[in-house]
């Protein structure tokens, strides 16, 4: 696959694109211990199935439509990779896995009620839930006590992530922030601003606790802390603001088709010092700013160009897929979700819910290698390393001793 | 002080733009038509495609947006304001069946941007026109910003002289206070609906393509951002007054670029549509707005 484990056993695969590269070594243990295939897919090692029936059943909510289509869309297409690969794998025997995406257009009472008919249909072993947080914690409360097993990517809020029974694949920006630290510390920052969406926990979380505490860490003194609304159209104000304290550094805690207007107005209000961002900067959001965000730096949980060899399989592996497509960071943690979720079931051998909860726990326990790099997991909430890329005008890269 | 002051005209002169064209159907010929931030974002986008594969300059890409913006308009007026005006029995219902059908046909075009560009934000970076600011001192400004200040207030004062003294300007005004007087003394509704409607589109098309230039780049949602604040605008100026409209967006930036300095700027909606609230509870028709001007 692509989702690798970290032992691996060679298998070849391939459908319509995919590739599989496995290098084997020690001998397949358990899907769950990582053994399998690096290569594309990191496979699961195959072989499972047993106690598999014939089919199996998914249902994957995505908001394909909505103010968030980008996370869904991206997301669809890495689970669909990911599903060839499975199969190809042989990583659940000759079961097929089916998967039911019902587009939630971004509404949390949609998605409750496409997880409320998951629950209700037997034939669903699984879901992978939505994006957006505001719809994840409509989905937990209901799945969580009626013992479904859901792997969410994004939804970084507190609350979806609430029981034994959900999983979340995407890290918190806070768990690998510490690299925009350190480069804060490299470049020799002595001030810095800060400007967040007062509208997203996440992005309060990391304007008002994450960078004051890197601060203090990495020996720099935030001047001036400034939330806009979340729906903010125009930064000329606060970007007027902040070059006249001209900061050595300016954080931008920002929602992702915010960053090219607040990058462009912070640099036509004059202000020449470093920007520095969080992973919604990414997934193309820059492109309209072109040369005026270069030099925008931010931590990711992936990018395409990372040195790591399980992202670079994924990477080769949805080019060939997707017509040269390179992937965005929702297409590889939905990617890692399918696969977190097949080892899960192929662990448990399985088509019970309840046993699938276990198998799950256990590769989160083991953790493995995906798009995203190594993923290990604290309780059922995925970590991964981090890279911090810059935007250099057309694409982002990752900056040079950084990891 | 003086870049404050100037950031809060430009953000005011964006809100009359968006603000000019909603309040000029509604104020005459009584549609609230809330499809107007599809209509902005579907025209900025229009041009942006446009852009994409010839590279214009600054004033054929307002042209474009004005152009498509004011057919877009004009079809929902054809294709679904005028059918829901002829079938429904009274007046009042068929004001709300506007406002509702408005809803629902801005979601197609916000649905094709947003499909079409997966909502990542699109700007006109391939287009001939450069943004260039200058350092004046007191203030940095640029050429867009100045831009954006004229067409906005310059558009209001066109429109204002238009409705006061213009013939058609005087029969629109007619409508808005009495639609059946006004047919029988000869004013043709039908026309003057559909011009009513064709320059609030175009209004619409250049508000987004003037503010897509000054932003940088817009999102296929930024249109129902907008929306809001247009709409408290038009209340707090009053509905029916073009000099309303304008200084009803001016107060809204105010309060919020006055907030944004003062404070953390977390508050800024909030303690800006307080004020509208507590100003609408003393004048509930709006700073300038007049009762005469109530549709019947």
């Amino acid at each position: 696959m692509v989702t690798l484990s970290r032992t691996g056993c060679r298998r070849a695969l391939h459908g319509a694109g995919a590739l599989v590269l496995v290098l084997g070594a020690a001998a397949c243990t358990s899907p769950g211990s990582g053994t399998s295939g690096e290569g594309a897919s990191g496979g699961g090692g195959g072989g499972g199935g047993e106690g598999l029936p014939d089919s199996i059943r998914v249902m994957s909510i995505r908001a394909l439509t909505g103010p968030v289509s980008f996370a869904g869309l991206n997301a669809q297409k890495g689970i669909d990779l990911a599903v060839e690969q499975i199969e190809a794998d042989g990583l659940l025997g000759e079961t097929t896995i089916e998967v039911d995406t019902r587009d939630s257009a971004t509404s949390p009472q949609e998605a409750a009620s496409f997880a409320s008919q998951a629950i209700a249909d037997p034939s669903y072993v699984a879901v992978i839930g939505p994006e957006a947080s505001a719809q994840a914690t409509a989905v937990s409360p209901i799945v969580d006590p009626q013992g479904m097993p859901t792997v969410y990517v994004q939804a970084g809020s507190e609350g979806v992530v609430t029981g034994d029974f959900t999983f979340r694949i995407t890290p918190p920006a806070a768990s690998y922030f510490d690299l925009a630290g350190e480069y804060a510390e490299e470049q020799g920052v002595a001030t810095a601003s800060v400007l967040f969406n007062s509208g997203n926990p996440t992005l309060v979380q990391l304007g008002e606790e994450v960078v004051p505490q890197l601060a203090e860490e990495h020996g720099f003194e935030v001047v001036s802390t400034g939330g806009v609304e979340a729906t903010q159209q125009d930064f000329t104000t606060p970007a007027s603001s902040i070059a006249g304290e001209d900061p050595d550094a300016a954080f931008l805690m920002v929602q992702g088709p915010q960053y090219p207007v607040a990058i462009t107005q912070l640099r036509q209000a004059g202000y020449q010092g470093e920007l520095i961002g969080m992973s919604a900067a990414g997934a193309g959001n820059l492109a309209s700013a072109g040369d005026g965000a270069a030099g925008f730096v931010w931590p990711t949980n992936f990018t395409p160009d990372q040195d790591v060899e399980s992202t670079q399989a994924f990477v080769e592996a949805y080019r060939e897929a997707y017509d040269g497509e390179t992937p965005n960071n929702y297409a590889a943690e939905a990617y890692d979700a399918m696969w977190f979720l097949a080892r899960g079931i192929a662990e448990a051998d399985s088509a019970d819910r309840a046993a699938i909860q276990e198998g799950l726990a256990a590769v989160a326990g083991e953790g493995f290698d995906g798009a995203q790099g190594e993923v290990t997991f604290e309780g059922n909430d995925a970590r991964v390393p981090g890279v911090l890329v810059r935007w250099d005008g057309s694409t982002e890269v990752p900056v040079e001793g950084q990891s | 002080m003086a870049q404050d002051v100037l950031n809060a005209l430009t953000l005011g002169s964006l809100y009359l733009l968006f603000a000019l064209g909603m309040s000029l159907a509604w104020g005459t010929i009584g549609i609230l038509n809330f499809a107007h931030g599809s209509i902005f974002v579907f025209a900025a986008f229009s041009a942006h495609l446009l852009v994409q594969e010839v590279s214009l300059p600054l004033p054929a890409v307002l042209a474009v947006g004005v152009l498509v913006g004011a057919v877009l308009s004009l079809l929902v007026q054809v294709l679904a304001f005028e059918p829901i005006q002829r079938r429904a029995t009274d007046h009042r219902k068929a004001e709300m069946q506007i406002l509702v059908g408005g809803i629902g046909i801005a979601i197609i075009p916000l649905a094709v941007a947003q499909y079409a560009t997966r909502s990542v934000p699109f700007g006109y970076s391939a287009s001939s026109f450069r943004v260039s600011t200058w350092d004046w001192g007191f203030a940095r400004v640029s050429n867009v910003q100045l831009v954006t200040l004229v067409a906005a207030f310059g558009l209001a004062g066109v429109i204002g002289w238009w409705l006061r003294a213009a013939r058609p300007g005087l029969a629109l005004r007619a409508i808005g206070v009495d639609a059946e007087v006004a047919s029988m003394m000869g004013v043709d509704r039908r026309r003057l609906a559909l011009l009513t409607m064709a320059v609030a589109g175009g209004l619409a098309g250049l508000a987004g393509v003037l503010l897509t230039y000054y932003l940088g780049s817009i999102a296929p949602e930024t249109g129902d951002a907008f929306l809001l604040k247009a709409f408290a605008a038009i209340i707090l100026g009053g509905v029916g007054s073009i000099a309303g409209v304008v200084l009803g967006a001016m107060v809204l930036a105010g309060i919020e670029t006055l907030v944004l300095v003062t404070t953390s700027g977390t508050w800024a909606p909030a303690i800006a549509f307080g004020v509208i609230f507590v100003m609408l509870l003393v004048r509930p028709n709006g700073l300038l707005g007049r009762q005469e001007v109530r549709r019947t």
